[in-house]
């Protein structure tokens, strides 16, 4: 058989079990990008806001959508006619991650919602970094710049404060792994889980299917076979199953509760999204050029940060990553489609690309270092930038 | 499960029948959660608006709290909390320079006293910049029934006061009132209707 072989072999558990001075560098380098990442932002911060402190170092971090999260997660979904006497229900939200946060602060009711949620992402974030070390390829110096990215990279903001972005790329990179090792049903489960946390997750059902597909091409299948076969494996076909089933969990509570269960949908009316041609919105970000001095403004660091995801999508295609490539170009094109608003947001967590991106740089130690030093700058600069309100970071 | 079709971790004995069953009720799940879905069971205020988007101004239950006989300031204000309980849908603000139409119409509620006849709406409006001399249209029904049709120009507030027939007040003893903008503008062709701009609402008086 001439299938290729994906990174992690089949053997399953054996395939993770580390040597303990390994496993202690795998949790020690993700933990000090913790502490330098929260050092970092605190500076940043402190350079922003008047009145700084520690306590209010979790909430000075909250922008945009985070006020969001922060309402469901004390408060949970809005009925309808919702309380602030307007169009915009919370239910565009998808629920995982404000609603896990929401339960863990039922059992924590003392410590304040935003400082748990900016504890729990920063968990996530860690996590992400130990269970991406198959795909990193093993290799120590892609794994050191992938966590430095996640923790104390230029977009850890969105990774350490109350967003959805740390559940999202969390689940994405367990649902890679479980697919790089071919075990469809971990894969299935990881999927419904992150079809829960953002709506574009349950692309993650198509991307299986690609995997599924690519491997059966690569065996010199027919076709025709490819259903049937799917058909014949029910561990397949219960992962493919499984992959929407959060987002269809939430479709039923939203029926149950609003009446609606596409009000996640229904609900951008509200937001009064302008719809159009993707390739349109980049042009027009791209070409948006500064009236005054060469920082680049707003739309063009957009579509800066969508260029570099479509360029490092087919790089992934090129070295036959099917599900990873499918995904991240789903997941990066279906967006484009309302506009160019949180695609550097969207583009920074969809994890194959950070992942892909970390094995590239990653030719020598000496780059590993000049890119996590870099990493660290732009870290302090984003943050600042963030809590500033710069509108390519929403 | 003989077959090695994929490159799949192999499947333990006496588990495929499982699997079958388990994928069979997830799949049974899903087509209903699809089919209901599919099949909403919302108020019309929320079909209008979000499904069948024949309004752009969602209905919100505000009571129209109203001190009958006083003029109303839209501009914004320390009074701001009278404008709260009379603005239902279709506006933005108010700002320093009234309350902005958003959509194609806006209503407003005024609760009024059980003995309330002959009554007269005063609405003082003025478009906005970019309507241009010729100004909006600004058709007005209370109560659903048309009392008028007025144009509202740039830059120039105008006070418009319409006759509201004693047939038109309800039983509940309020006075619901559309304004519809048939010449709103999208300020950008991709704009979604929610967004057309019209007109800027000053004041408002019921007496």
């Amino acid at each position: 058989m001439t299938v290729l072989q994906p990174d992690l072999p089949l053997a399953g558990a054996g395939a993770l079990r580390l040597r303990w001075p390994l496993a202690a560098t795998l949790a020690l380098i993700p933990a000090g990008f913790v502490l330098i990442g929260l050092v970092i932002r605190y500076f940043g911060y402190a350079a922003s806001v008047g009145d700084e402190s520690i306590a209010g170092f979790p909430m000075g971090m909250c922008r945009w959508d985070c006020g969001w999260y922060i309402y469901i997660a004390e408060h949970g979904y809005h009925h309808f006619p919702t309380p602030g006497m307007n169009a915009a229900g919370n239910w565009a939200f998808f629920p995982l991650m404000p609603v896990f946060v929401g339960l863990v602060h039922m059992v924590l009711a003392m410590v304040p919602t935003m400082t748990l949620a900016t504890g729990i992402s920063i968990l996530m974030a860690y996590v992400t970094s130990i269970i991406a070390w198959p795909l990193l390829g093993r290799d120590l110096k892609a794994y050191t710049i992938f966590s430095a990215y996640l923790l104390a990279g230029p977009w850890s903001i969105y990774f350490t404060t109350f967003m959805t972005e740390a559940a999202f790329i969390l689940i994405t990179t367990a649902a890679l792994v479980a697919l790089e090792r071919r075990s469809y049903l971990s894969a299935g489960i990881a999927a419904g889980l992150l079809s829960a946390t953002r709506i574009v997750g349950v692309f993650m059902s198509i991307a299986m299917a690609a995997q599924l597909l690519g491997d059966h091409i690569a065996a010199r299948k027919p076709l025709r076979s490819f259903i049937p076969e799917i058909l014949r494996r029910p561990d397949i076909l219960l992962g493919l199953l499984l992959a929407p089933m959060g987002a269809f969990v939430y479709m039923a509570f939203l029926r149950w509760y609003v009446g609606d269960g596409l009000a996640f949908l229904h609900v951008q009316r509200a937001w009064a999204r302008a719809y159009g041609n993707p390739l349109m919105f980049v042009w027009d970000a791209l070409t948006d050029f500064p009236k005054t001095g060469w920082i680049p403004t707003f739309p063009q660091q957009l579509a800066a940060a969508v260029i570099t995801g479509f360029v490092l999508t087919a790089i992934l295609f090129v070295r036959r990553k099917w599900a990873a490539g499918t995904f991240s170009l789903i997941s990066i094109t279906v967006p484009l489609f309302a506009g160019m608003a949180s695609t550097l947001r969207f583009t920074a967590a969809m994890a194959p690309l950070p992942i892909l991106g970390s094995r590239l740089l990653a030719r020598n130690w000496f780059i590993t270092g000049i890119v996590v030093l870099g990493f660290f700058a732009a870290d302090y600069y984003v943050a600042r930038a963030w809590i500033d309100g710069a509108l390519s970071l929403v | 499960m003989s077959s090695a079709a994929f490159p799949a971790r192999p499947l333990r004995r006496g588990q495929g029948p499982w699997l079958y069953a388990a994928a069979a009720v997830v799949a049974l799940f899903e087509l209903g959660v699809t089919w209901l879905a599919l099949h909403p069971d919302v108020p019309a205020d929320y079909r209008a608006y979000y499904l069948d988007q024949t309004t752009t101004c969602l209905n919100e239950p505000v009571n129209g709290s109203y001190s009958f006989g006083t003029e109303v300031t839209f501009r914004s204000s320390p009074d701001d909390r009278l404008i709260k309980p009379l603005r239902v849908c279709g506006w933005e603000g108010p700002v320093g320079d009234g309350l902005h139409a958003v959509g194609e119409s806006a209503r407003l509620r005024f609760a009024l006293p059980y003995n309330a006849q002959n009554l007269t709406l005063m609405l003082e409006m003025v478009a906005v910049d970019m309507a241009g001399p010729r100004g909006q249209r600004v058709v007005v029904s209370v109560n659903g029934r048309n009392v008028g049709e007025v144009r509202a120009v740039p830059k120039t507030p105008r006070r418009f006061d319409f006759t509201i027939p004693n047939a038109l007040l309800a039983a509940g003893h309020r006075l619901d009132i559309e304004l519809s903008f048939p010449d709103a503008i999208r300020i950008d062709p991709q704009d979604s209707d929610t967004r057309k701009r019209s007109i800027k609402l000053l004041a408002g008086k019921v007496v």
